[in-house]
């Protein structure tokens, strides 16, 4: 440009105000770049497909309070109450939920004993009704049958000899051919058998931050137990309508247990998830506080200097320069001022990246966000210029002669 | 040549109205040297804004080089500041973060000329007021004498053809007055047409034709002597 050569000499003579201002732009754009990578990452933590049908299902507590009673023949009648409620589509006895954070883990292994090396999973002990209550897609093998589902007793150590594993699991265990699980014979508790005889596409475990959120597995189970979760899915868009009638025929049709926590599963996501969204809008407000306080600085930094240089200014009018060129001429230097900021800015966001990388795991920043650092702090900062620049250009050229 | 006819210039503030300039006339001819003269705030700086284009008129007729100034918009006004005049400021208005080089550079650049062509100018201009040698000096490394034959050699760089002085002198002592004035005779002879305005009757009464600027009106003195130049001033 015109004056390029000359702005970086006047510049060079006026080191301090526009290091001030290159260094603040470099560390907005440090931690803008890193802030958005953060939250972009929380961001496709919180899009990963949880594997249910999370639209329409719901889910309730039943804890039972009374002496003597008959836990199996009233979970038969529970369920076939609830299945049998027009609108719903099935329902399912569950010993936790998907994203509620709490559950239950085992792990499997290729070979019986102890010492072995084991992958762990969350458990889910089900019946046959499962795969249709939850919404889950069963991709290879086939679903259990009535005649798999084992009663479950609390306190009981043995596992039945049957499961259907998620894909995410299928490929740790087999990760040459996922599709190969089926029909194998894994581990659990170190030595008990059990056959894998289906893959389901996914079903996440109930903690989000696991690394093996995606490792599920399905267990025959029907738990002998007092207190446990009922799992339910109706038809689109009826769920809000189902969930009282259905907690109302329950409680009113045994007296002997209480009906409690009747909640969606986007209520459990959300909450699940509400930490993560807390901490992308306090990265958000730091990163817009951020660029507002750099961008008034240059503001500031831009109105100082040009009434300091407002005898200069008339002077360069005086000696032909247009309106047009004086505002090129602080759009310019704002540029070059920018320019190295952003130098440094991006060995800063960088150098954080890695730091980031090294202490928290998480995966190396992109070239595309970087860019996108660099562009947005350009337009910014041409941006805050533009208004002193307009000031500037509106100099009289008589203040050439007319001021001492 | 530069025509004024009737020019009015008045500045309208809050409460008051300053006629600064009344129907003012003046013609100056092609390699004339005119020094104006004048009380404080007859308007001889008003006049010669309104002559380098700096200021605009409320009325009247102006033309320069046969251009009717009045129909120029700003950028056609800055293109023909840049191009057909060269400014001389009292307090020299050097650009102090800028070696003298690059002041010489700065209109140069705003002509649009090429590299090499500046380098030529600003070297050329430089070694005729004497300061070659000292390029890549700041302003501030100079005496006055010498800041304001920077400025003039940054004011020569473009080849105006006329040079406007608002009492160049007027920062400088004796000694260094009569170096500068020497100078501009220097550059009167080589065919700039040269307006100066001055405080000094002795200066003023060297140029070829001296005006005086009384109440925002011309009164010529046709044959000046210092006698009578003492009892204006
Ligand atoms: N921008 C302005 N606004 C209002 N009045 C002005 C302005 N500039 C000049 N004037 C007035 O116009 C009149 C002429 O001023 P001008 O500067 O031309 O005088 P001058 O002859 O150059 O004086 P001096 O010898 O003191 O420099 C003065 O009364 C001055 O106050
Ligand atoms: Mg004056």
């Amino acid at each position: 440009m015109l004056e390029t050569g000359l702005i970086l000499r006047a510049l060079a003579r006026n080191k301090v105000g526009a290091l001030l201002i290159a260094l603040q732009i470099a560390l907005t754009m440090t931690i803008m770049v890193n802030a958005i990578f953060m939250i972009q990452d929380r961001q496709q933590q919180m899009q990963r497909d949880s594997g249910l049908d999370e639209a329409n299902t719901f889910y309730l507590t039943n804890t039972v309070f009374a002496q003597d009673y008959n836990i199996q023949a009233h979970l038969q009648t529970d369920l076939h109450t609830i299945r049998n409620t027009p609108g719903v589509i099935d329902a399912v006895q569950i010993n936790a939920i998907p994203l509620s954070s709490s559950g239950w883990s085992m792990a499997l292994q290729h070979e019986s004993g102890e010492d072995k090396d084991a992958i762990g999973s969350a458990i889910y002990m089900v019946d046959e009704h499962a795969i249709n209550s939850m919404g889950l897609e069963l991709i290879a093998g086939s679903n259990f049958s009535q005649a798999d589902i084992e009663l479950r007793k609390d306190g009981q150590s043995t596992w039945p000899a049957k499961t259907i594993i998620t894909k995410a699991f299928a490929e740790n265990l087999y990760p040459d051919d996922w599709q190969s699980a089926i029909g194998k014979t894994v581990y659990i508790s170190q030595t008990q058998p059990m056959q894998i005889i289906g893959v389901i596409k996914a079903l996440q475990a109930p903690w989000n931050g696991w690394d093996g959120v995606e490792r599920s597995m399905l267990v025959p189970f029907q738990r002998e137990s007092k207190g446990s979760y009922y799992f339910i899915r109706t038809e689109a868009g009826r769920r809000d309508e189902l969930m009282p009638i259905i907690e109302k025929v329950l409680a009113e049709s045994d007296k002997q247990r209480i009906i409690r926590r009747v909640t969606t599963v986007e209520d459990t996501r959300l909450r699940s998830y509400r930490q993560h969204n807390a901490t992308n809008k306090i990265l958000s407000t730091v990163i817009i506080t951020l660029t507002l306080i750099t961008g008034f600085g240059i503001v500031g930094l831009a109105i100082f200097s040009i009434n300091r240089r407002t005898k200069q200014i008339g002077t360069r009018r005086a000696l032909g320069a247009t309106k047009g060129q004086i505002m090129r001429y602080f759009m310019m230097e704002n540029f070059i001022i920018s320019a190295f900021g952003n130098m440094i800015g991006c060995l800063g966001a960088v150098a954080l990246n890695m730091w980031l990388v090294h202490t928290f795991s998480l995966s190396p920043i992109s070239f595309e966000l970087i860019a996108f650092g660099v562009v947005t702090l350009f337009i910014v900062g041409q941006l805050a210029v533009l208004y002193p620049a307009r000031k500037a250009a509106m100099i009289a050229p008589a203040t050439a002669t007319r001021t001492m | 040549m530069l025509v004024m006819k009737n020019i009015n210039k008045i500045f309208q503030t809050a409460d008051i109205q300053t006629h600064a300039l009344r129907d003012f006339c003046l013609q100056v001819n092609e390699g004339d040297f005119v020094s104006v003269t004048g009380p404080s705030g007859s308007g001889k700086t008003t006049f010669l804004n309104i002559a380098g284009l700096l200021e605009t008129y409320s009325n009247g007729e102006f033309l320069l080089d046969g251009e009717d100034v009045g129909k120029l918009n700003d950028n056609g006004r800055s293109r023909m500041r840049n191009q057909k005049i060269g400014f001389i400021f009292q307090g020299f208005n050097l650009i102090p973060d800028l070696n003298l080089y690059d002041n010489v550079d700065v209109p140069l650049r705003y002509r649009g000329f090429n590299g090499k062509e500046r380098k030529r100018r600003i070297e050329e201009n430089l070694e005729r007021v004497g300061l070659a040698s000292r390029m890549k000096h700041l302003p501030s490394q100079l005496s006055g004498g010498q800041q304001q034959r920077v400025a003039i050699a940054r004011a020569l760089a473009t080849d105006p053809r006329f040079l406007l002085a608002d009492e160049p002198t007027g920062n400088l002592d004796s000694e260094m007055a009569q170096s500068v004035m020497s100078l501009l005779e220097d550059i009167n002879q080589q065919g700039t047409t040269i307006i100066m305005v001055t405080h000094d009757a002795q200066l003023a009464q060297r140029a070829k034709r001296t005006i005086q600027v009384k109440d925002g009106r011309v009164s010529e003195l046709a044959i000046v002597t210092p006698h009578l130049n003492q009892a204006i001033a």
